[in-house]
């Protein structure tokens, strides 16, 4: 047998493949946190996702938190929480279109929550309404006057934030930087149209690594430069997705790409 | 890997109806993948076996592995069906066969083939398979009802030897830790298991011999699990069982003849 991607000298598959954690950040841009309706989370808290993500090597994960999103945890105890581990959390501000009270106080107390806060959270899917409803204006007006990231769930096929939708928005704010959380999963051709449009436009990667072959589209179509990792942590386990990185068949480059060269062009490293 | 075996217990090759296979059309594109990835070995259905049903199927994998497994590194699966229509031959002429043709388990699909999956279809087959310990694969993603089905099968076989196959992307611990914990014959193959440290949790919990390494092949790569099992946490021993040992082990302990 030929020497598989694991053995290839010097590469970052056989650091991380011999040690666990190699030479290198790895930015974590879509988290989460706390308890799920479905899903049973055996660490969904702050100390215990903290320690898996320090055996792997995460730099930063930034997070948003599932209670936030779902319901009435008010993103200041977040940010309480995130505060806890600062050499290692970051939060995105939670946005609920149905909760206009919520965001004009988080808008109004969005000072005391960064630098710990760097940016949005948007959830159209699960809040069904679409992403260019005026309710997300003062958000999106926001986030253009400081040039801020906002991370949208975007899902192949979507009315709510499929690639049209998503398109739109991202066109309308050229000063906002867009992190396309799972890539438009499903439509890779959507995803490439938004990402030919709209240079203001990143894609981020959860659910997708370790699917066979998408990685290696991403990079082919849209390009290496324009990816983001991210885990949705606690949901996905950082081994698992790291791993459908480096044992994807791209090269060296493209893989420190996705890890943390981008995200440190984008965002630099002192954040 | 040299120092480290891996053996892929769920994988599939043959054209699926849908297409998307992506080399996994061929032995050859499934085999030059586990080369890339250093898997050694691998446990193999077919793709297509729900559209185009067990008789195609169990013929066409043979012929699929015949073609390019040069070096013995592929074993087939198998798929069963109900005994009343005689579709395939009594238990120990069928078992007899998988094992002259390098056949080591056996799936079902009832919902894409139409029957009942009970003990009035397959009590007799899946009677003879647990006594003879031949691997059966299941999964909620092919039953009636669901994970509803796999339970329900469960307590109808519950001396069976199972591989719980496909647990989905979600977080599963909820239907498979009372599988584990209530049948003891029951394995999960963990390409869809994707819980932050939960590979070592299921160990602790439930004895590592219970899971297998699974690539998932080809909706999955193969090394994404293989980097989550190879950093579990576990001990190194635990990490080898589950790589290879343990799929070893089902199939040697399998009395086929
Ligand atoms: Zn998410």
């Amino acid at each position: 047998m030929k020497k598989a991607v694991w053995e290839q000298p010097g590469s970052l598959a056989e650091a991380f493949w011999k040690n666990g954690i190699a030479d290198i950040p790895i930015y974590d841009m879509h988290g989460h946190m706390g308890s799920h309706n479905a899903i049973y989370f055996a660490r969904c808290e702050a100390p215990e996702m903290v320690a898996h993500l320090r055996r792997i090597g995460v730099r930063r994960l930034v997070f948003s938190h599932h209670y936030s999103l779902m319901g009435s945890f008010r993103n200041q105890r977040v940010h309480a929480i995130t505060a806890r581990f600062p050499d290692i959390l970051r939060m995105y501000v939670s946005i609920s279109p149905h909760q206009t009270d919520f965001i004009a106080e988080d808008l109004d107390q969005y000072d005391s929550m960064a630098p710990l806060a760097i940016g949005f959270k948007f959830l159209p899917d699960y809040h069904k309404v679409k992403v260019t409803d005026p309710r997300y204006e003062p958000v999106l007006n926001f986030a253009s006057e400081r040039r801020l990231p906002i991370l949208v769930h975007t899902w192949g096929g979507s009315q709510f934030d499929g690639p049209d939708v998503m398109q739109e928005v991202a066109t309308r704010y050229p000063q906002v930087t867009f992190f396309m959380a799972h890539s438009f999963s499903g439509d890779l051709p959507g995803a490439k149209r938004v990402a030919d449009a709209c240079p203001n436009v990143y894609f981020e990667l959860t659910s997708l690594p370790g699917q066979h072959t998408i990685i290696e589209r991403l990079c082919a179509d849209i390009g290496s430069h324009r990816l983001l990792f991210g885990t949705d942590m606690p949901w996905f386990d950082e081994y698992q997705h790291v791993g459908g990185i480096l044992s994807a068949d791209i090269s060296e480059d493209d893989k420190h790409n996705i890890l943390y060269r981008n995200i440190e062009k984008l965002l630099g490293k002192d954040w | 890997m040299k120092d480290f075996a891996f053996f892929d217990a769920q994988c599939a090759i043959g054209a699926p109806i849908l297409g998307n296979a992506r080399g996994g059309e061929t032995a050859a594109g499934l085999l030059a993948e586990m080369d890339r990835n250093g898997v050694d070995k691998a446990l193999v259905a077919h793709a297509n076996t729900e559209a185009a049903g067990a008789i195609f199927a169990n013929e066409n994998l043979l012929e699929l592995i015949q073609a390019d497994d040069v070096d013995n590194r592929l074993t087939g699966v198998w798929t069963i069906l109900p005994a009343q229509c005689d579709e395939l031959p009594p238990p120990d002429e069928f078992f007899a066969r998988m094992a002259a043709n390098r056949v080591g388990a056996l799936n079902l699909f009832p919902v894409a083939h139409r029957w009942q999956a009970c003990r009035l279809t397959i009590g007799r087959l899946m009677d003879a398979a647990a006594e003879r310990r031949i691997p059966v694969f299941l999964g909620q993603r092919i039953m009636d009802g669901g994970w509803r089905g796999v339970f329900d099968f469960m307590r109808e076989f519950p001396a069976a030897t199972v591989i719980v196959n496909g647990v989905s992307l979600w977080g599963a611990d909820r239907n498979i830790r009372p599988l584990l914990e209530n049948f003891p014959g029951c394995h999960v193959e963990l390409s869809e298991y994707w819980v932050p440290e939960g590979i070592a949790d299921l160990a602790r919990l439930y004895g590592a011999e219970r899971l297998l390494y699974g690539s998932g092949y080809p909706r999955f790569g193969h090394g994404s699990t293989m980097l989550s099992i190879r950093h579990s946490g576990l001990p190194m021993e635990q990490v080898r069982q589950i790589a290879s040992q343990n799929l070893e082990r089902l199939l040697t302990q399998a009395q086929l003849v």
